[in-house]
């Protein structure tokens, strides 16, 4: 692997010196940031940040009416400005580090949250509080990211920023195959990788282990603890953290473990109401939504403590299904199917039904071609509560998920 | 279409560890004669559904054998 590499997707390979020519050279700026090359979105941003001017992520994936509910247009050839030139010019690394840590309060990025439930949410966000997370320091200098999210969400921009500003490079893995994910972990002494639950489940298990890693990130859904230990097996060598992050409010909260504390300055501007997490308007971007001095963020937590205020994360307060009356937690389901032996990847949802409001309803992806429904039954039953059992289960060759790689709710 | 139901109620009382029918008749109450409560039913609407494509349950309670016959006649 090339020492100055800035970034690997399959066999587009980046260093930074190319990285430095294509931003000096670069004479047209245009905000509307929409493209299916990784490096470009990368390279649109960075241009943004060092001309201090305005940028606005979209998904490559978004149709034209998606595009026209958003930002009023389809096109956006009639928003290109011309660059002047950098002064000074960047010549290296470091100066280009230097002077994206210069990034000024004026630079705004606007993204949308992936919406699961309908159309997505508008949110900008400054320099301060999209790097809010993002760690400076020697110790990181040598760090190979798997970058594995869409650059143009949230999760990806964090990560984005936390290898930029460390000078680190980035190798893609975000829609490869299994083999090919540990290929690219193995062949570029990746150390480490920021994801989802879902993209770190469809890795395990596996037969070898990558003593490479340091770090294992998971965000934006529930971390359980036969994963932590069989990614354990895979990457002995990594520290596993959590990370509470969203698209409102950017990284909040870290964790080694499932329990997160809430920092000193942040006391004061969360609470707990009806173990929801609730947090001030000051910790969120702008936004078009109307905003009351408090926003619920629907994630439904378990109190540890309150002086310090100390919780772990549950689940989604809109991920309940309620069959007749009782709440469900489909994460909770999933979690006990996944421990049957041969079960590679489940998935629990609801089916609307006119007797109890909702069915639970599973999909699954099994190993094991004798496995039948009525032996799952059996497993369950002396596992759960009978209204949490799924009552019907369907047999698939894949999971379905969600442009962000979660898993889907309905 | 009793032999369908059959199948369908019987898959239904397998499922929860329930004791099988033999037969059914038109005056079977669902609840007290095969043993049905809300979960169960639920399960019998969607399975019926997923059979004969039909909401048996979509304007109102449900009770007999032969009621669910005459909702699927339709």
């Amino acid at each position: 692997m090339i020492m100055a590499l800035f970034f690997k997707d399959k066999d587009q390979v980046v260093d930074w010196d190319t990285l430095i020519s294509d931003i000096q050279s670069e004479k047209v700026y245009n905000p509307y940031c929409k493209s299916q090359d990784y490096y470009s979105v990368f390279k649109t941003i960075i241009i943004s940040m060092l001309h201090g001017k305005e940028i606005v992520l979209v998904d490559s994936d978004f149709s034209d009416s998606e595009l026209e509910t958003l930002t009023g247009q389809t096109t956006f050839s009639s928003f290109n400005v011309d660059l002047d030139p950098l002064d000074p010019p960047i010549v290296s690394k470091s100066q280009l580090i230097k002077g994206l840590n210069a990034t000024g309060e004026h630079w705004k990025v606007t993204l949308y949250t992936s919406g699961t439930t309908g159309i997505p949410k508008k949110v900008t966000h400054s320099y301060n509080s999209i790097t809010r997370f993002v760690k400076y320091s020697k110790q990181n200098r040598d760090s190979v990211w798997g970058y594995a999210y869409n650059p143009t969400h949230m999760a990806g921009l964090q990560v984005f920023l936390q290898a930029l500003m460390n000078g680190n490079s980035m190798v893609n893995l975000f829609h490869l195959s299994t083999e090919d994910i540990y290929r690219e972990i193995e062949e570029n002494q990746i150390t480490h990788i920021s994801a989802t639950p879902t993209f770190y489940r469809l890795l395990l298990p596996y037969h070898k282990s990558f003593p490479s890693m340091q770090r294992i990130t998971s965000g934006g859904e529930k971390f359980n603890e036969r994963m932590s230990s069989q990614i354990g097996e895979v990457f002995p060598n990594a520290k596993i953290n959590n990370v509470y992050a969203s698209t409102e409010a950017g990284t909040l909260f870290a964790s080694d473990n499932n329990d997160f504390t809430v920092k000193p300055e942040f006391e004061g501007l969360v609470k707990i109401e009806e173990n929801e997490l609730i947090i001030h308007k000051s910790l969120l971007g702008e936004s078009e939504m109307k905003v009351d001095e408090w926003y619920p963020t629907g994630d439904i937590i378990d109190l540890i403590s309150r002086n310090p205020l100390k919780f772990r994360f549950v689940s989604r307060k809109n991920e309940m299904i309620n069959v007749g009356g009782y709440k469900v937690d489909p994460n909770e389901v999933e979690e006990y199917i996944r421990m049957i032996p041969g079960i590679k990847a489940a998935r629990v949802f609801a089916k609307h039904n006119s007797v109890i409001g909702n069915l639970i309803c599973c999909e699954l992806v099994s190993e094991d071609s004798q496995l039948s429904e009525p032996d799952i039954r059996a497993f369950l039953q002396s596992r759960l509560q009978e209204f949490k059992i799924p009552r019907m289960f369907t047999f698939r060759e894949k999971i379905s998920t969600t442009r962000t790689g979660k898993t889907k709710r309905s | 279409m009793q032999d369908k139901l059959l199948v369908i109620i019987n898959t239904v009382l397998q499922n929860r560890g329930k004791d099988q029918v033999k037969r059914i008749k038109s005056k079977s109450h669902l609840r007290n004669d095969i043993g049905f409560d809300s979960l169960d039913l639920a399960e019998f609407t969607v399975r019926v559904e997923a059979e004969f494509d039909i909401d048996i349950f979509e304007d109102g309670i449900v009770n007999t054998v032969g009621e669910v016959e005459s909702k699927l006649d339709k």
